[in-house]
């Protein structure tokens, strides 16, 4: 493999021969697409990726923002990824082509983000931009539309998402910024938003914000909440950027990683002139900024992802070479030459266990992508209803789940590099810096649990979670005969799932609510372990019927065989886990509530 | 302007080489596959002489199927139609048999000038841009590091040793580009889409009517011999019996000294 981005080869695995995608060419949604088209997008996003975005990831990593006389500068090399990004058209890559964009399938183009994330730091700002974009695209009127599309979709103009305040962090509804009402219908905005990732910059023309705030008189808490876009420089009637509109950047946020990213606070309206335009209703601003948090969920998922892999590659390469040690079975002849450290033991298993996960990941994050596009080309209600179901449940798996994993995965790449990786000069321990945030940002994981626990479980009395469950059990039963040594032990863990969230419910109604809230981000973290287990034995499933064809697999022979070894060390070793957490979960233990504030620390 | 731009599809740069155990060939599998680094050069500056002068780019490759990826990528960075010369007869082909191919192919369509790329990165043989010059009987200009097309004719610099040449061409000539000419562009996603209809012709050897017969035969692959192990220099442990035995070892062994 030429690089230690990503495994092009488990990426072609997981799209063509687990998940078929070429099956969606046949939808008239994606007709004009073929495989061939697919690999010409993924090795162009391969060549970007390896030629300019990997580079800018050390580099911008050392040289990070500036806040100069009120303007942000990013670090140089970006602007080189920037133009490289823009050329490339990759800033539409699936919006429809009626919208002008390229219309590529969802799970394609999260193929693509899979090679740019692991430089999250620049990333942030294309994908903002592409989710503020979507919000104007679905919710702006025709001459808002007219307005600012055609130059955020050719990545000329940025875009960002301004919810949070110093007092208004998890707690949204709780956002003091305000919105005055103009005779004009307009209004002007006045409040401070912090930690707003991409809030200024020097890669783009103009910054449309689409910003939080409550219009005067509007009821408190998240109901009462509408949302505006604040554009950097006003538009003058021939398009043009022109009038710096009332803002400043405050300050950047000195972080732990990710320091090409600038992160903002803006101050809006000192001079009570900061003029803002409705986007879609009033006091719909929360549903409609949840559009767009859907979608960076995703993204977080696809950071954590990125991150994984590229943390995975490098430890497997700098085990490959780093010589310690010598065998163990010579472990009484001192002159016995030295080995390479992946020939110990506990340095296979940390590898092993990158694997499992980081290939969990990519195979959870491109089957929902997929669900989306299956969504999308679909005209029959019910398979739409479907697809959207699993998309539902399973995007705080996506967001949580992997960003929690993805940091154990990064801080493991550490750990085989010994104190090497504890060190600048070597790359793994950025890779750790910059995944960190990804547990925090687009609502903790925390939040995510709750999201999955108190909302997902239960949307349509509980069938889209059954319906996925009704998915496992699909391909469960597939391969029994083809890995009658660990289906059943996925089966068992589906049960284990299944019955912990029948727990829950029948907690719910017996007035314990204690039970499902507290234990939430456990459970979460179960079913994420289920959910991985699942994919990871369609793969092993997939990979099984490669080696039974007459060629036995053929060149890939090794790299299906090490599919199936993946999986099974996942069901056998990290599976297990799920029996401890129910086990806790069932025990109606709530020693967190029980224990008093003051008896955490004398 | 009509211009051509010949492109060879060869393993990428990192892939692992692995000689097939019999010596007939490489073992295909789990090889990427890219455009000829030289080869996009080439390209780049064809892109470039059209958006400068207006015309139309043909991009002509000799290969397999798997070579229609890369004219389809050629397409995508902004050419406009293909010729793919595929024909199980060319496996294999030498320099000789691939520049008569080329040039049958060429001489078929309108064409001003002919980029390629100074070698492939694959057999490195170096000679395809020079035979196919003397094949279409025009002039050519090889290892280009810098272009020009000005008043109807090509400015090239050509760097030799510790000096370049300024060389001046009238047209029509073949041109084989060297790195340092420019950046190629990426393909960008539009690019991709307009591609898929881009027209590409396939000819084989009898259409082209031209000899499969090479001059060259090939003997045999064979790996490159592995390298020795390395020797551990103890003497009697002491710096003075190593530096002594080195000495011995670089007299008497290596007989370097
Ligand atoms: C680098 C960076 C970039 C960011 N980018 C953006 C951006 O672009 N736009 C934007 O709007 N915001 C952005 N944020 C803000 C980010 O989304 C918030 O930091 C995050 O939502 C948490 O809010 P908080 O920091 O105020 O923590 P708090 O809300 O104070 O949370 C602290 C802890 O309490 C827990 N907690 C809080 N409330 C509850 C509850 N009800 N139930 C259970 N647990 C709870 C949390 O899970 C967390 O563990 C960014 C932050 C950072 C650091």
């Amino acid at each position: 493999m030429a690089n230690l981005i990503l495994d092009p080869r488990d990426q072609r695995f997981v799209l063509y021969e687990m998940l078929n995608v070429e099956e969606l060419c046949k939808a008239p949604l994606y007709a004009d697409f073929s495989r061939d088209m697919f690999d010409m997008a993924l090795n162009e996003a391969e060549k970007f990726a390896a030629s300019a975005i990997f580079p800018a990831l050390a580099e911008g990593d050392r040289e990070g923002c500036r806040l100069e006389a009120g303007n942000v500068f990013v670090p140089k090399c970006y602007h080189r990824c920037m133009q490289i990004y823009r050329e490339g058209g990759w800033g539409t890559m699936s919006v429809s082509p009626e919208t002008g964009g390229q219309g590529f399938p969802h799970v394609i183009s999260v193929a693509a983000k899979e090679w740019f994330s692991h430089n999250t730091a620049f990333v942030n700002y294309v994908s903002l931009t592409e989710g503020a974009a979507h919000l104007v695209e679905v919710y702006g009127t025709e001459v808002q539309k007219k307005k600012y599309l055609p130059k955020m979709h050719a990545s000329e103009w940025g875009g960002t998402m301004a919810l949070t305040e110093a007092g208004a962090g998890t707690d949204v509804g709780n956002l003091k910024t305000k919105a005055i009402r103009q005779p004009d219908g307009t209004f002007r905005l006045q409040g401070t938003k912090i930690f707003i990732t991409a809030g200024d910059s020097d890669l783009m023309e103009n910054i449309i914000h689409p910003v939080l705030a409550r219009i005067e008189g509007d009821p408190p808490g998240t109901g009462g909440i509408s949302i505006f876009l604040v554009p950097k420089y006003l538009i003058n009637d021939d398009g043009t950027p022109g009038k710096r509109n009332d803002f400043t950047i405050g300050s950047l946020e000195e972080k732990m990683g990710l320091h090409g990213s600038a992160t903002c606070t803006i101050n809006l309206g000192d001079n009570g002139e900061c003029c803002a335009e409705l986007l879609g209703e009033e006091r719909q601003g929360m549903k409609i900024m949840f559009q767009m948090m859907n979608g960076a969920r995703i993204g977080v998922g696809i950071q954590s992802l990125s991150s994984a892999s590229i943390a995975y590659l490098h430890a497997l390469q700098y085990a490959k070479e780093r010589l310690q040690g010598s065998s163990l079975m010579e472990m009484k002849n001192p002159a016995a030459p030295r080995v390479s450290i992946i020939q110990h033991p506990d340095v296979r298993r940390m590898l092993i266990w990158m694997k499992a996960h980081t290939e969990g990941f990519r195979a959870l994050l491109y089957f929902a992508a997929l669900c989306a596009d299956r969504c999308l080309a679909t005209d029959d209600e019910a398979e739409k209803d479907k697809y959207n179901g699993f998309l539902e449940v399973l995007t705080p798996i996506c967001k949580a789940y992997c960003s929690d994993m993805g940091f154990r995965v990064t801080e493991t790449a550490i750990q085989v590099y010994g104190g090497y990786g504890y060190c600048a000069e070597y790359p793994v321990e950025q890779f750790l810096r910059d995944e960190k945030i990804a547990s925090i940002y687009e609502g903790t994981n925390g939040i995510q649990a709750l999201d999955l626990v108190g909302r997902k479980l239960g949307l349509k009395k509980g069938m889209y979670f059954m319906n996925l469950l009704g998915e496992m059990g699909l391909t469960i039963a597939k391969y029994q005969p083809a890995l009658p040594d660990l289906a059943p032990d996925v089966q068992a863990a589906m049960n284990i799932l299944a019955e912990t969230a029948m727990l829950f419910a029948a907690s719910g109604k017996a007035g314990k609510f204690l039970i499902p809230v507290a234990n939430a981000y456990p459970f979460l973290m179960l079913m994420g372990q289920v959910v991985t287990a699942w994919l990871l034995l369609w793969e092993a499933g997939v990979a099984k019927e490669k080696l039974a064809a007459p060629d036995g697999g053929g060149a890939d022979k090794l790299f299906y065989e090490g599919k199936v070894a993946t999986a099974r060390y996942f069901i056998k070793h990290v599976l297990p886990e799920v029996d401890a957490a129910a086990k806790a979960i069932k025990s109606e233990d709530v020693s967190m509530m029980e224990i008093a504030d003051e008896a955490f620390a004398s | 302007m009509n211009i051509v731009a010949c492109v060879k599809q060869v393993p990428d740069t990192e892939a692992q080489i692995k000689v097939k155990p019999d010596g007939s060939g490489i073992e295909e599998g789990g090889i990427k596959w890219v455009m000829n680094p030289y080869d996009e050069f080439g390209v780049e500056e064809a892109l470039r002489l059209k958006e400068k002068n207006g015309g139309e780019v043909t991009i002509v490759s000799v290969g397999p199927q798997r070579a229609m990826e890369t004219i389809r990528t050629a397409l995508a960075m902004g050419a406009d139609k293909g010729i793919h010369i595929c024909d199980p007869a060319f496996d294999g082909a030498d320099a000789y048999v691939t520049a008569s191919a080329l040039a049958a192919a060429i001489k078929a369509v309108p064409f001003d000038i002919v980029f390629c790329g100074q070698r492939a990165i694959d057999d490195d043989s170096a000679q395809v841009g020079a035979v196919l010059a003397e094949l279409l009987g025009i002039p050519q200009v090889t290892v280009v590091t810098k272009f020009e097309f000005t008043d109807g004719a090509v400015k090239v610099i050509r760097p030799i040793e510790g000096a370049q040449l300024l060389i001046e061409c009238p047209l029509p000539c073949v041109v084989t580009a060297q790195k340092g000419l420019n950046e190629p562009r990426y393909a960008s996603l539009p690019g991709i889409m307009k591609a898929k209809k881009k027209p590409v012709e396939v000819k084989d050897a009898a259409v082209l009517g031209v000899s499969t017969e090479g001059k060259a035969k090939v003997a045999r692959f064979v790996p490159p011999p592995a390298r020795a192990a390395g020797k551990i220099i103890c003497g009697d442990g002491t710096p003075e019996g190593k530096a002594a035995e080195l000495a011995k070892l670089l007299r008497e062994e290596a007989k370097v000294i």
